[in-house]
């Protein structure tokens, strides 16, 4: 076995949703397609898409999943968790017990399946990690918190978390950025979607104006549809407008170098590599480096999220985003 | 329609004794719990149904809509239709008919995010 000397791509097969929601590979047949193709080794899974036992894994479910890995030789690097706890809308949080159970039943079924990290989310309420750290030492399992938009380095909720973070002092706990939260601009692919839906140019040019307002994704979504309502635009033009302020913001691409240090694994979330090899809405020409130089050595996993608006082929779009990565950290990438 | 918008699912509308079963796939990408799931309307050939009387039915399982809510445990995973039972609704076998399901949806982990999903297909009733 040889020692990464630097970063290393793979992919997440959130990537695949719009194959995967319409029934064309089953998990088994998916793994052969993302081996067959040289997408991984390195590969993240949401437990809550691929896995129907989520969160509570059985054993002999573990075992089948284990020799799929076996039959593709892919590596299951990470394993995204959820931390839901709005579970009645309109209503108040589950309670604190029941979250952190939800958590460890999670980390359990991760690390029974052979996944050496979990993605977690800051709906867990940062008073809840003492609790939660010691199970996933005990496990041997690391947690990175994914610092997705509205989230960046500055934001007072990743703050509060890098305060935990020093006070607990483990090496299981660390960030898994995702490039979202330092967008550019909106993809014009998705505005182009949100177009096709029949929505208009007075309607997109306000999103653009208050996406690069401050604030919590609903707050904003709020202020668009307040306005949108007002000056007579169609509720469902609102929504595919507003799907913006829940995936991408807008902050300082090199905001992510005070995370590199405790990063653990990257979400390269993208939209669309065009023909230059250049993404459409987020920097990587200055994010990527940050994380070469600063010692990173795990893995950044593509993740094509144009599923949530057009129906593009999703493994050109990953092949594409992993030769752009090798083409800024170099050839030695794997 | 996008994989993640469609609501009405790949196994359509069938006739059932004496009432009717719609499928119904999940609008997201990831599978949530039924509880943060909410029939928000259901009308055929125009008219609105009343769901007073409707049933959920997911792998082996039935329970009536109104205590969806309460499924804080019951996963619907993505890859699944669930279904709506209709008891007391009933149509020709082989007749055709205008459907119009809206879905809305609450991320358990987004607060603040509802989306409203519908979706109208001709549908031929299924023995």
């Amino acid at each position: 076995m040889t020692t990464n000397t630097g970063p290393q791509v793979g992919v997440t097969l959130y990537s695949f949703t719009n194959e995967w929601l319409t029934r064309q590979f089953e998990l088994d047949t998916l793994l052969a397609e993302v081996a067959k193709r040289r997408l991984g080794p390195n590969i993240e899974i949401i437990g809550f898409q691929n896995f129907k036992e989520f969160p509570d894994v059985s054993d002999a479910y573990a075992e089948k999943f284990k020799e799929m890995i076996a039959e593709t030789g892919l590596n299951p690097v990470s394993c995204a968790i959820n931390s839901d706890r709005f579970l009645k809308p309109g209503q108040q949080p589950i309670e604190d017990a029941a979250l952190v159970e939800y958590h460890k039943r999670q980390l359990r079924s991760a690390k029974k399946m052979g996944f050496s990290l979990v993605r977690y989310q800051f709906a867990l309420p940062v008073h809840l990690l003492p609790e939660i750290a010691p199970y996933a030492e005990e496990l041997d399992i690391r947690m990175g918190v994914e610092v997705h938009a509205p989230m960046w380095a500055g934001h007072p909720a990743v703050q509060a978390y890098a305060e935990m973070y020093d006070k607990l002092n483990t090496p299981v706990l660390g960030w898994i950025p995702d490039f979202g939260g330092t967008a550019s601009r909106i993809p014009e692919s998705m505005l182009n979607a949100a177009r096709a839906k029949g929505a208009s140019e007075d309607l997109l040019d306000k999103l653009k104006e208050v996406w690069l307002e401050g604030g919590m994704s609903h707050e904003k979504a709020g202020r668009l549809r307040e306005w949108g309502l007002a000056h007579g635009h169609a509720p469902l033009h609102i929504q595919a407008a507003c799907l913006a302020f829940f995936i991408l913001s807008n902050n300082d691409p090199k905001s992510w170098a005070a995370l590199v240090d405790r990063t653990i694994h990257i979400h390269g979330k993208f939209y669309g590599v065009d023909d230059d090899g250049v993404e459409e809405a987020i920097d990587y020409e200055t994010i990527l480096p940050l994380f070469k130089d600063g010692g990173f050595t795990g893995t950044m996993v593509s993740e094509w999220e144009g599923h949530a608006y057009d129906a593009r082929d999703a493994f050109e779009q990953v092949r594409r985003h992993q030769a752009m990565a090798r083409r800024i950290w170099g050839t030695d990438v794997n | 329609m996008l994989p993640v918008e469609r609501v009405i699912g790949e196994e359509g509308l069938t006739a059932i004794d004496g009432g009717l079963k719609l499928a119904m796939r999940l609008p997201w990408y990831r599978s949530l719990p039924f509880s943060v799931v909410e029939v928000g309307s259901l009308s055929i050939d125009g008219q609105d149904v009343d769901l007073a009387d409707a049933l959920i039915e997911y792998d082996g399982e039935r329970w009536p809509l109104a205590s969806n809510g309460e499924r804080v445990d019951t996963f619907w995973f993505i890859r699944d239709s669930a279904f709506l039972i209709l008891p007391n609704r009933a149509l020709d076998v082989g007749s055709e008919h205008e459907v119009a399901l809206n879905l809305f949806v609450s991320p358990p982990y987004i607060p603040g995010m509802k989306r409203t999903n519908p979706q109208t297909d001709t549908l031929r009733v299924a023995a």
